[in-house]
């Protein structure tokens, strides 16, 4: 199975580094491909020369603008640093997640899939709201502990990075857990088992044979959370402190009530060439397409 | 994946849309007699020629237009219901106008119907950010021949493009639980934790108010709030940093102050009211230094039906129907002889202003958003 994977991931034709040929089926992407140019990146262009055109001769006076604003900047590295926590925390507990999946049987795996994927079918807004009825000083936590006698005063679980970061995980834990899984699963056992054969203890072959083979997933699920975490907005505005602001909050403001579409785009391009820097400066790490192909598609 | 971004945006905006005025339930006030005379601003709209009580009559009196349709747009709920109780329902039967709702008004959608030409639009309730003179190649001038300017609240930032229809307060509330007894005077006394201990709750929004309360409790008279003196503030703003808890929704301050987690919260007087009267919380409003502001009528530029969508604003601002509103919801009348609901009176953000009262300068504030914001952030990150 594994080998007719890689044997199929090898005659695929790909965008970056796949073999030249042109595949005939490929004419089947052409209504995805038509879709995405319409409504993704044409408008991401029209968004880019609006940046430099409002108010007209604009040129980067609005990049300008943002950059001498020390708050604003500080507040485009906390939205990267946020994204960050949250996509440590989801690694943390979504690698783990990912590997009993894999160990267990299948009707627990399914349960456990089920479990991932439950709240996903929930609204991020109810559920941040939920975070707040469990964190807040006299919510759920607070009470339960007060009332048992544990602490005399409650907690300070809302309004904190911590908040934040549990928020933003529960609701980003699938998007690491699926592609980690989809990998973990089509790891071949018999590798760890020649690894025993070999005289490699448990946890060798576990960190030698086992992590190495799935770091395409790993490396999937940390891109997908980072990237996505980086929109967020809501749950650090109803979870977090004073200092947990992320950049939508002030493209929001700008587009929706200031009407400054010249400034509100600039910052939006800022945002998305910084991401796409991040994923050029992952791609050289990691073949993006072995990441998402392998990471996604498949399951 | 992209979608969930798109998803977080919309759900973003939805809630900053929502805070921007009328989500809150906020409540309006109520004409006073003791209110400052009405000062008809010199007018630069070349219409407003004709004479007060002609134009009031017309307002009142709209003629039947069979076969018209407008679209109505606010920000839907008990507030948007109560305006279609008050004002379109009424209006329909009298001239056999028919209307379609929306209940998203959003200043950025009226921008880009504008700009694409595809104005679906006619008469938009927006918040007091919205309308000025900076907007007019947005919005189409009022016609204030027969629109009442002359009986409208001076006070409330009425522009050639803009007619407040309720006002509402942003006031300090405070929960008896919390406070022990104790009353705040006002502003002082919120950013006062020995006198009064407790969480302090704010909007989280650099000009929903902060910056005027910090300078009323610092001493600063309401009249010489502007320019506002943003060092001043901030460092103000400084003294109870670590107490303040923002809220993003009107909503979630109702909340905020019902279950006593603030035992003092800036709110949308609207708010207040529910907690106490909807919620049966321990709530009382303080309406000493309130900020009284309002929503607005305007209609979008390039709108069909223009001149339909200029009686429609006339009647109901006339002095008939204008406080119609406090029927249900404690949001009071801007036309200083128009008589809000007496069960209401005593809740109404007009009915309570006096000479401690303050008004947002909404052209200042408009014309110095970046400056003040940036204030905002960096006293936030600090």
């Amino acid at each position: 199975m594994t080998t007719a994977d890689e044997a199929r991931s090898r005659t695929w034709p790909s965008l970056v580094g796949g073999r030249p040929r042109v595949n005939r089926w490929s004419v089947l992407a052409l209504p995805a491909v038509v879709f995405l140019v319409a409504v993704f990146l044409i408008p991401l262009l029209a968004m880019t020369l609006r940046s430099v055109n409002d108010p007209p001769g604009a040129g980067l006076s609005n990049y300008q603008q943002f950059f001498t604003q020390g708050a604003y900047v500080r507040v485009l590295t906390n939205t990267f640093w946020i994204a960050l926590l949250a996509t440590v925390s989801c690694l943390v507990i979504g690698y783990p997640f990912a590997y009993l999946m894999t160990i267990v049987s299948g009707r627990v795996a399914g349960l456990l899939l089920i479990a991932v994927l439950l709240p996903f079918w929930s609204s991020l807004l109810v559920r941040t709201f939920a975070w707040q009825v469990l964190l807040r000083d006299t919510g759920v936590i607070n009470r339960i502990l007060l009332d048992l006698g544990v602490i005399s005063e409650p907690l300070t679980l809302i309004r904190t990075t911590l908040g934040v970061i549990l928020g933003m995980s529960h609701i980003l834990l699938p998007f690491m857990v699926l592609p980690i899984y989809a990998v973990m699963r089509r790891i071949d056992p018999e590798f760890s088992r020649a690894a025993a054969n070999l005289g490699a203890s448990p946890a060798t072959a576990f960190l030698r044979i086992f992590v190495p083979l799935s770091l395409p997933g790993v490396l999937a699920g940390c891109l997908l959370v980072f990237v996505l975490a980086l929109g967020f907005y809501i749950t650090p505005a109803l979870l977090g402190g004073l200092k947990d602001q992320m950049i939508s909050q002030l493209i929001v403001q700008q587009i929706q009530q200031r009407l400054d579409w010249g400034f509100g785009t600039a910052m939006g391009v800022l945002l998305v060439a910084i991401t796409l820097a991040f994923l050029f400066a992952a791609s050289r790490a990691v073949r993006l397409q072995d990441v998402f192909g392998s990471g996604i598609g498949e399951d | 994946m992209r979608s969930r971004t798109i998803f977080a945006f919309l759900a973003t905006t939805a809630i900053v849309v929502g805070c921007s005025s009328g989500g809150g339930g906020g409540t309006s006030a109520a004409p006073s007699s003791e209110a400052p005379a009405s000062q008809p601003a010199a007018s630069e709209s070349a219409a407003a020629s004709e004479s007060a009580s002609a134009a009031t009559s017309a307002a009142c009196n709209p003629p039947k237009q069979d076969g018209v349709t407008l679209s109505f747009t606010s920000f839907g709920g008990v507030y948007q219901e109560a305006q279609r109780k008050a004002w379109l329902e009424p209006y329909t039967a009298l001239t056999g106008v028919k209307f379609t709702e929306d209940e998203n008004s959003s200043n950025a959608t009226i921008k880009s119907q504008v700009e694409s030409g595809q104005v679906t639009w006619d008469v938009v309730d927006v918040g007091n950010d919205f309308g000025l003179d900076v907007h007019k190649d947005l919005l189409e001038p009022l016609d204030y021949t027969l629109i009442p300017k002359d009986e409208m609240n001076a006070d409330l930032g009425i522009t050639d493009y803009r007619v407040p229809d309720i006002t509402y307060g942003v006031v300090l509330a405070y929960n008896t639980d919390k406070t022990a007894g104790k009353v705040p005077a006002g502003w002082a006394d919120y950013f006062d934790t020995t006198k009064i201990p407790g969480k302090r709750g704010a909007w989280d929004y650099s000009e929903g108010g902060m910056f005027e309360f910090a300078l009323m409790a610092d001493g600063v008279a309401p009249k010489d709030l502007y320019p506002l003196d943003l060092a001043r503030a901030t460092k103000k703003l400084n003294t109870i940093k670590d107490d303040i808890v923002f809220w993003q929704s009107g909503a979630e301050s109702q909340e905020l102050i019902g279950s006593g987690e603030v035992a003092m919260t800036m709110i949308w007087n609207g708010r207040g009211w529910s907690a106490k009267n909807i919620d049966k919380k321990p709530v009382e409003i303080q309406w000493n230094q309130q900020i009284v502001t309002a929503d607005y009528l305007v209609v979008p530029k390039g709108s069909p039906n223009k001149d339909a969508a200029m009686k429609f604003i006339a009647y109901a601002s006339c002095a008939a129907n204008n406080a119609g509103p406090s029927q249900y919801i404690p949001y009071g009348p801007t036309n200083t002889k128009s008589t809000a609901n007496p069960a209401m009176v005593a809740d109404l953000s007009v009915t309570n202003a006096d000479q401690n009262s303050a008004y947002f300068n909404d052209a200042y504030l408009g014309e110095h958003f970046d400056e003040i914001d940036a204030a905002w952030q960096a006293w936030k990150g600090s």
